[in-house]
């Protein structure tokens, strides 16, 4: 799925990159709108971190073509780096500084005026919910809040492109709640957000794109929407009358199907089969109570791409 | 490059520097070692009876005093920079200042500035007693502030090679190391390299009368070998003591028994080209021999500067080459 390239803060076009003999980027491709979450997400060893590295303006790419905010990181990177935020999988935090003392260095490193970046680390201390921990020194935080601290440093400068590796892992379900709402919110604000990870469901609620890589290539690229959409899983269905429901699925189409003592599963279906077929049941009078799919299907899908590749 | 910039990373820098550390207890070890050598110093030096007469005693109370203080420095400033980049590297901080946009030279100075600046702490706290040595007579304040100025320059010169290394070495134990044998070839492999290669200077001579034939080692060849030694930078630097003039006009010397003023003395006198007649004290200090310091000094300077410039050179970014085991982030 290609995307208008003047509308992406980020785009990359055939790069490649090796270290030593070990090559890392093999001629990857791919675009990050504005106003929109990209995840990135692939086996280790993809290549994600080291793409991130290349946008970063950290890492000059072998050969090919990439543009964040429209600018070339190797012949602008002052260009880019005022308007990117970069998050690594590392934090990358000074233990010993305060909260404080910590958003306060970056914005002068980035040379906000003390005014502004009072104003800035308030708001943003708020959004992350670490307001209380301006004079808390960072090594009594915890990893998630370690996390939203690292993503408040990235966001200091207002960046109109912002890189996230591995922001999810580690963090527990609440946490990742927070992420999802956070970020949707940056990209509702007009931001091109590329997210990566190796856990596609880790993902799933925060993306509006999915680019899979696998060995220093785009596999694919994918709207969340038409994933879910094709992606095919397994439904568990309950009503008030078991053998009415299974006296019901064999005239659907519906050879296959196991009842236990939580309902019946089936499938797989996608999700225009699952739409169908509950119509289907409710239109025989069967009562149904619950039609649920099991597990995540975009993990199938994952594991299915990636499967093509060994 | 702005100050201003230097400044931040510098003041980041030195305020991570004083929470880590457990900076009372190292100064405060550094003051009782000073201190215990002055004293005990004193001491011997005035045959053990505390008030006994010796000319000028704080002449050899200063020289040693600072000969001392000197090594210390040279060991102790590798350890003040040695990791300030690799360390960084290591807990992943670096990364996110290269993506601000502070400039490479900007993180360079600021982080030496830091390392140098805990440095010169170290060296501010040895003035007391260098005020004792003062007021023990013979030395001039010009003298203390040559050799503290002098000083000062390499510790920075130590800070700066340490941190190139800490830049180019992806492991911060094996920066750490290297920057103590870059400090050991500075003082002691310029001196071993000194003997060994001025035998093959050699000239053979003529006796008088053409009876016999001897050997003169041509040093004057080869004394900029030892031009680059910390001690002998600060020692031939340092502003001669002058004599006492008696007064029926006879020259007393005051620096007979301090090792500081003999350094110096002894490496003019390598410079100079053997003599044939000898050269009477007071001739030396009417018209003294060419001074070897300003080679000395310059030499560490440039080698500071291009240390700067290496460390630099490695912060730009995005780098092309990425030393094997470094994790940019």
């Amino acid at each position: 799925m290609s995307v208008d390239e003047s509308a992406a803060g980020v785009v990359v076009r055939d790069v490649w990159r090796h270290f030593g003999s070990v090559p890392a980027l093999s001629g990857m491709s791919l675009s990050a709108p504005y106003g929109q979450v990209t995840a990135l997400v692939g086996p280790n060893g993809a290549g994600k971190t080291t793409l991130l590295l290349v946008l970063a303006s950290l890492l000059r790419p072998d050969r090919g073509e990439v543009r964040v905010a429209g600018l070339d990181p190797v012949l602008d990177p002052y260009g880019v780096r005022a308007r990117m935020g970069w998050m690594p999988d590392t934090f990358g935090l000074y233990e010993q500084l305060t909260v404080a003392e910590y958003l306060r260095f970056f914005a002068d490193a980035y040379g906000i005026d003390r005014t502004s970046a009072r104003s800035r680390t308030a708001e943003l201390l708020d959004l992350v919910h670490l307001s209380e921990y301006g004079p808390q020194p960072v090594h009594v935080l915890s990893r998630g809040q370690k996390q939203r601290l690292a993503l408040t440093r990235a966001l200091i400068h207002r960046p109109s492109v912002l890189l996230l590796d591995e922001p999810a892992s580690g963090l527990d379900p609440r946490s990742r709640v927070e992420l999802r709402d956070i970020l949707r919110g940056l990209a509702a604000g007009g931001a091109a957000v590329l997210v990566s990870s190796h856990i596609l469901t880790e993902l799933e609620e925060i993306a509006d794109r999915l680019v899979l890589v696998s060995r220093g290539r785009t596999v694919s690229e994918h709207t969340m929407a038409e994933l879910t959409r094709s992606a095919a899983s397994r439904y568990r269905v309950r009503a008030t009358y078991p053998s009415a429901l299974a006296a019901a699925l064999g005239p659907l189409g519906v050879t296959e199907a196991s009842a236990n003592g939580t309902g019946t599963e089936l499938g797989p279906l996608t999700e225009d089969q699952a739409a169908d077929l509950l119509a289907g049941l409710v239109g025989a009078g069967v009562r149904v109570v619950a039609f649920e799919p099991l597990g995540s299907n975009l993990e199938s899908v994952y594991l299915e791409m990636t499967e093509e590749r060994r | 490059m702005r100050p201003p910039q230097v400044w931040l990373v510098a003041m980041q820098e030195f305020r991570i520097r004083l929470r880590t550390g457990r900076w009372r207890w190292l100064l405060g070890a550094w003051v009782v070692v000073v201190g215990g050598f002055t004293v005990l110093l004193d001491l011997a030096l005035s045959g053990g009876y505390p008030g006994s007469s010796v000319e000028a005693p704080g002449v050899p109370l200063f020289g040693i005093l600072m000969l001392f203080v000197l090594g210390l420095v040279l060991v102790v400033s590798p350890a003040l920079t040695s990791q300030s980049i690799n360390g960084d590297r290591e807990r992943g901080t670096l990364a996110t200042l290269q993506v601000t946009r502070l400039r490479p030279m900007e993180i360079a100075l600021g982080k030496l500035l830091a390392g140098w600046g805990v440095g010169l702490v170290a060296l501010a706290l040895t003035l007391p007693f260098t005020g004792y040595a003062l007021s023990r007579g013979g030395i001039t304040v010009v003298r203390v502030a040559a050799v503290y100025a002098v000083v000062a320059i390499l510790i920075g010169v130590v800070c700066a090679v340490s941190q190139a290394l800490s830049a180019l070495l992806a492991r911060s134990i094996t920066s750490a190391l290297l920057s103590y044998v870059a400090v050991a070839a500075l003082t002691v492999g310029t001196l071993i390299l000194f003997w060994l290669v001025a035998p093959l200077f050699t000239e053979e001579r003529v006796g008088p009368g053409g009876e016999y034939r001897y050997g003169v080692v041509r040093y004057d060849k080869v004394w900029w070998l030892l031009a680059p030694n910390p001690f002998t930078v600060v020692a031939d630097s340092a502003p001669h003591v002058p004599p006492r003039i008696t007064t029926d006009g006879d020259f007393i010397r005051v620096d007979e028994n301090d090792p500081l003023s003999a350094i110096g003395r002894w490496v003019r006198e390598i410079r100079t080209p053997p003599r044939t007649e000898p050269v009477s004290y007071d001739a030396r200090f009417t018209d003294p021999d060419p001074p070897v310091w300003p080679y000395g000094l310059a030499f560490n300077v440039l080698l500071g500067a291009g240390a700067v410039a290496v460390t630099a050179s490695r912060l730009r970014t995005p780098s092309r080459r990425v030393a094997r085991g470094v994790r940019i982030a």
